[in-house]
């Protein structure tokens, strides 16, 4: 395969050409992301456990989602499919054997942990992303867009590839395996 | 039997995600969930889920939209660029594959009027060198020198080509 290399004024006309390629102005992709970056990294983390892969994956998204021809109705729709994109990245990924600690959430690495509070707090948190690590890549993913998000079972659904009807005891089924996990410390 | 699912699910969710529960939700809604199993499981759960969601979004480091803007734009023009050099590298194979026929059928075509040149050897070696044994030795050495020197031309013609292929395609 022949490598190809862009000289400067390539990358100059690349810009020019990114306008007409993507679905939104510079300015429209800016603000979009402000708005959703940090909820879908901090999604894309929880989904694969890794967090130099949910980087990657975060650029991924932004790049299908900015060269895809969909007409989006409104700001959620936008979002919406986003995530659906993000989903099926880590869906793609998901032959990885396990889900790991992420490394920026480990006790001994965060300051805040010499708060009480604080580390009761963080230490929750690692319980239950340990929990969620032992949960199928499925139902992680639907429990935090039920439950992180916000989002209903219909857009869920459509998010994940089922029906409605199908996804409601699939989510009981997700959220009383992680209250179980929960409660014995993450062990299955 | 257990419940699967209540009505009152998605105003637990609503609220907690909206960081009333349980203080300034709705007093009935939060005694509805003390005392239906699903509505207590969902309530604990979303809390801890939205904490973390919360705070993770706070801690997480992204890069700039500029710079994901820009890789998106490079990566888009080398798409474009590789879409571009497609058809050209189709070109090229089909170019190969026309040559490599055309030489072939050339050659079969001119085979039949090779078959002469071999007699015509014969006969001139023998006009030269009378004694059949020395000729017959003579003939059959330049008739392998005269297939190794068609050979040595088509690979003189066919290696510059091959090597364009090799250099200039995907």
């Amino acid at each position: 395969m022949r490598e190809f290399t862009l000289t400067d004024m390539e990358r100059l006309g690349a810009f020019d050409e990114a306008e007409r390629t993507f679905q939104m102005t510079e300015e429209a992709f800016r603000s979009f992301y402000e708005l959703t970056a940090r909820q879908v990294r901090v999604y894309l983390a929880r989904m694969t456990g890794d967090a130099r892969l949910a980087d990657d994956l975060l650029q991924e998204a932004y790049y299908r989602f900015l060269r895809s021809r969909m007409m989006f109705e409104n700001d959620d729709h936008r979002r919406r499919y986003l995530y659906r994109i993000a989903t099926n990245l880590v869906h793609d990924h998901r032959r990885r054997p396990r889900v790991e600690m992420p490394v920026e959430l480990k006790p001994e690495l965060h300051p805040a942990f010499s708060d009480p509070g604080v580390a009761e707090r963080a230490a929750r948190r690692i319980d239950l992303q340990r929990a969620m690590g032992r949960l199928k890549p499925r139902e992680r993913t639907m429990l935090w867009l039920a439950y992180a998000l916000g989002w209903s079972h219909d857009e869920i659904a459509a998010s994940i590839g089922v029906k409605t009807g199908s996804l409601k005891p699939m989510l009981h089924r997700a959220r009383h395996r992680l209250a179980g996990l929960l409660r014995s410390g993450g062990r299955s | 039997m257990t419940r699967n699912e209540c009505i009152h699910e998605p105003f637990v969710v609503e609220a907690v995600l909206a960081g009333q529960w349980p203080e300034q939700a709705n007093e009935v809604l939060v005694a509805h969930a003390d005392e239906c199993e699903v509505c207590r499981e969902v309530a604990v759960l979303t809390t801890l889920i939205h904490d973390d969601h919360e705070r993770s979004r706070f801690e997480v480091q992204v890069p700039a939209a500029g710079q994901v803007w820009w890789r998106s734009a490079i990566r888009a023009r080398l798409e474009s660029t590789q879409t571009a050099m497609r058809p050209m590298s189709w070109m090229h194979a089909v170019t190969a594959a026309i040559t490599a026929g055309v030489l072939l059928a050339l050659v079969t075509a001119a085979w039949p009027m090779l078959a002469p040149i071999g007699h015509l050897i014969w006969n001139v070696v023998l006009g030269y060198f009378p004694n059949p044994e020395v000729a017959a030795a003579l003939a059959g050495g330049l008739r392998q020198m005269a297939v190794l020197g068609v050979l040595a031309v088509a690979v003189l013609l066919a290696a510059p080509l091959a090597l364009y292929y090799v250099l200039s395609g995907d």
